[in-house]
This record gives structure tokens, sequence and C-alpha cells, in this order.
């Protein structure tokens, strides 16, 4: 896609120091440790916190990989909304608060956003994370990255990729991130002995607007092998909508026609 | 009561006709209750679905109509439960009635089109006090109403509990028993409400009652009994030479 910007990935890079997600709460004004409010809690890892959620859009997973070749060995992963190309969120989303915004970005607004929270359920990564305020009334509002709109589009990286030490992070258009993934990966491969490399987001969902160069194979990161554009929204928003609306126009009008012909016919005089 | 209609001759220009009671209080009491508790379900559950309310779901309003829907919802689910409990057995005929097909249906099906849609009174098969129309429809709004009330479950206090597939699941099922209701529901409106021939429907939802000849015409099973609306349909068919 020709517009279209990516954040590359070098996930052989990171050293898990987390500066992104610091950086990612500040620009965000997302809420870190509140006492009383937000704590966190050692789980037995130096992961923290344990998963994405609504006050944290960015993240760095940390995966226990036994390497067959190399041994053990972290695995660094920063988890985040992918901004496919092909967003089923943007197509379930009913309040269109989910858009497709420059750069190919996935655009949040916050004020749009009735909590419906379809997206978190329909997207293949699990990435929107809902505030649920009263599951009661069903009062909630849905959250992700949004590449930091306000900066990208303001000719700014993202915070994240701005505060990396690691220089593990990079934003630009989307070919020229593939093409520096590749390069990183040969590089992996053939000097520093990753023979798994391989580049993660170049075809998945019409390329994906963060490209990974990863040293292990997907799965071990637990990012799905193959993710698809999920069959179910296709036959929600493609089919049972539009069949759905015409099949009910064709019974208004079927009945309106039906009731032009039988006031012709009918003698009320003769119905008891 | 006197129904007055020009042009009638005998009688002073008035007609005489004899009601029969067809409906008990509980049972039009809650077929109110589910028409004015549906019917704003609809509206607010079609907002996600037509291009041109989408904009009433943005933002808070868009939390409120889905508060709304979730109150209408508890209203239309809990009306069948208490109706359950007071006449449970008059609920178990109900559904007995309604389940029940047989090949005459397929007769009255061929025999209602010239009917509703000229005014032509052909003849059909004796129909109980449901005749097919009414069985399909009810058949529809129970299956109906039983997905609404599961899928709408698991999309309230499902999500994150429940696999994403399913809670997908979900949402396709309510979206097909919201076409498939509202389509039976136009239908209805406009047999029941706008179509000259029955203009007792709304008489009957009301007070409960029909006229004699059209139970006779119309419901002959419930009428006169199985049996004998058998053995006189017989006899009118070989009447008239079939």
């Amino acid at each position: 896609m020709a517009d279209k910007y990516a954040m590359y990935i070098d996930a052989s890079k990171c050293m898990a120091c987390r500066g992104c997600q610091v950086a990612c709460k500040q620009w965000n004004d997302n809420l870190g440790y509140v006492p009383g409010v937000r704590e966190t809690r050692n789980v037995g890892t130096y992961e923290n916190p344990p998963s994405l959620d609504p006050q944290t859009w960015t993240r760095i997973k940390f995966t226990e990989y036994d390497d067959p070749d190399r041994g053990f060995q972290w695995l660094f992963l920063k988890e985040g909304c992918m901004h496919c190309t092909e967003a089923a969120c943007v197509d379930v989303c009913p309040t269109t608060a989910l858009k497709y915004g420059p750069h190919g970005i996935i655009t949040f607004e916050l004020e749009l956003c009735n909590g419906c929270g379809y997206c978190s359920q329909f997207c293949p990564f699990q990435v929107p994370q809902m505030e649920v305020f009263n599951r009661l009334t069903g009062e909630a509002k849905s959250s992700k990255c949004v590449f930091c709109q306000d900066r990208t589009t303001n000719g700014l990286t993202p915070a994240c990729v701005k505060t990396c030490p690691a220089g593990a992070l990079d934003w630009g258009e989307q070919d020229a991130m593939i093409s520096k993934a590749e390069a990183r990966v040969n590089k992996l491969k053939t000097d520093l002995g990753f023979p798994k490399a391989m580049v993660y987001g170049k075809t998945e969902l019409g390329g994906l607007g963060r490209i990974y160069a990863l040293t292990a194979p997907a799965e071990e990161y637990g990012l799905p092998k193959d993710p698809k554009y999920p069959a179910t929204s296709t036959l929600w928003q493609k089919v049972c909508q539009p069949v759905g609306g015409i099949a009910l126009t064709a019974v208004t009008l079927g009945a309106f026609f039906v009731y032009l012909v039988s006031r012709r016919h009918v003698d009320m005089e003769e119905v008891e | 009561m006197r129904v007055k209609i020009k042009g009638s001759k005998e009688d002073g220009g008035s007609i005489h006709i004899r009601w029969i009671p067809k409906y008990t209080f509980l049972e039009r009491l809650g077929h109110w209750v589910h028409a004015s508790t549906y019917i704003p379900l609809a509206i607010t559950g079609f907002m996600i679905f037509a291009p041109w309310l989408k904009h009433m779901t943005h933002g808070s309003a868009g939390q409120s109509f889905r508060l709304l829907h979730r109150v209408f919802a508890i209203v239309l689910a809990l009306m069948p439960i208490i109706y359950a409990l007071v006449e449970p057995r008059r609920l178990l005929m109900h559904l007995k009635e309604n389940f029940t097909f047989t090949r005459e249906d397929i007769g009255w099906l061929k025999a209602a089109v010239p009917y509703y849609v000229l005014g032509q009174h052909v003849d059909m098969p004796p129909q109980p006090r449901f005749n097919t129309g009414e069985r399909l429809n009810a058949v529809a709004i129970i299956i109906g109403t039983v997905a609404f009330g599961l899928t709408g479950f698991v999309m309230w206090f499902g999500r994150g509990y429940v696999s994403p597939m399913l809670f997908q699941l979900a949402v396709i099922v309510h979206d097909l028993a919201a076409i498939i209701t509202f389509a039976m529901f136009i239908v209805h409106f406009f047999l029941a409400v706008v179509h000259p021939l029955m203009w007792q429907s709304l008489v009957s939802m009301r007070y409960g009652v029909i006229s004699e000849s059209y139970a006779r015409e119309h419901h002959a099973m419930w009428y006169y009994g199985e049996d004998r609306a058998r053995e006189l349909w017989e006899e009118h068919k070989a009447e008239n030479g079939h």
C-alpha cells in the first residue's frame, strides 16, 4: 500500500527495558501505578503488566524459549495494535469510532465509542481492551494504540519509537520498513546465528502496521501463525446485513403492493 | 354489538354480529407487552444495522440506547416467564397448538394468496384456533425470542469470559433473529392492522372476541371441533365437485 506507514520492531535488539511502555503512557496520559487504584503484583515473571489493558496500549511480552539450536533465551515482543490494512475492528464498529486514518493508521475517537466491545471480540489479535465501568448498564470504552496519531500526522515519530534506547524501533513508510526488516533478518540468519529468524507483518491481513524482525518463529512469540480476517465479520457485515436489508425492504414493499391490490378487490360491504 | 354498514337492506341498515370469546385477558396482555417492548427493541437494535440510524449509536447516546435496549429486553423476557408461572398448562397448550403443522397447511397457504391479495373467498382447509400463517408467525417469534435471549445474554455478560468465536456467532445469530422476526412483524402488522379483510383483529386483541361467522369460516376445527370440521370440509368438497 502506497501511503501506508508502519512501525519497524527489531526483536533481536529489544532488551525489554520497557521504556516504550513508559513513553506511551506519558504521551497518551494513561495511568501507570496508582496506589489503591491501579496496582500491580508480582506473578513470578519480569513481565509487567501481565497483559495489555485499557491504560496500557503497548507492552513488552516476555516468553521463555528453549531454542533447540541456541539453548534457553528470552523472547521480547512489543505488543500493541497491528493497524491491519484489512481491519475487522473498523468494519464491525457501529459508531465509526474506529476508522482508517492518515498513513493507514487505525484511528480511535473516544467520544464516539459507546462501549459495545465488538472490536475487542472481532480483532484477530485481540488487541482492543475494554474499560468496563459498569457491566450491568454496559457503560464502557474501548482503547488501543493509535500510533500517536497526533504526533505522526505532524511529522513526528510515535512516542515509543522516539524513546527506544536500543534502536529496536523505527517509523516510516511500510515498504521501507519491510526492506529494513528483510535486511535485518538476512543478517540475523547469515551472520548472527539465528537460522529461524523471520519477518512478520508483511503479508498478514493485507500488510500490518507493525513489521517485526523476529529471531524465532512467530508462534514461539505467541503471535498467530497465519492470522485471518474473521469470516464471521464478512458473514455479518457483507452478507447478513445487506441481504437482511434487501429482504426487509422487499417485505415492506410487498405488503404495500398487496394492500393496493386488495383495496381494489375487497368489497367491504360483504365483509363481516 | 351492532355494526352499521351502508347499503344493507335488512334490519334497517344494520347487521347483527354474534361475538364469541377467543383470547383471555392474560393472552391479550401478553400480546401487548410483547408488542410494546419488541418495537422499541427493534428501533434501538436497528440503530447499528441501518446506515441512516448509525449516528444514533455514537458515544453516550449509544450507551443510553443500549441501556434502554436492555431494560426493554428484560421486560420482554419476563413476560412469558411470568405467564408460564401463572398459567403453565395454558402455555403448554399454546406451544402444542403452534408447533403442530399438518399437510392441510399447504392447502391453506395456497388458498391464502388469492384470499389476502384479491379478496377471493377460496375454500380453505379447516383450521384450528390458530391458522397456518398465525402458527408460522408464532413459531418464528418463539424461536427468535429464545435466540435473542440466549445470544443477548452472551453479548451482555459473556464478553471476556466466553471465547471470541462464541461472541461473534452470538452477534450474528442475534442479527439473523432480528431480520427474521422483523420481517414477520411487518407481515403481521400489515395483516392485522392495515389489511381491510382483517378488521376484526384489533377488536379481538382488545376485547378478546371474534365474530361467529369468522370463526366458522377461518377456524372451523376450533369452532366445530376437529372431527365435525373435517366432516363438513369433506361434504363441502363433494358438493363442489372437487
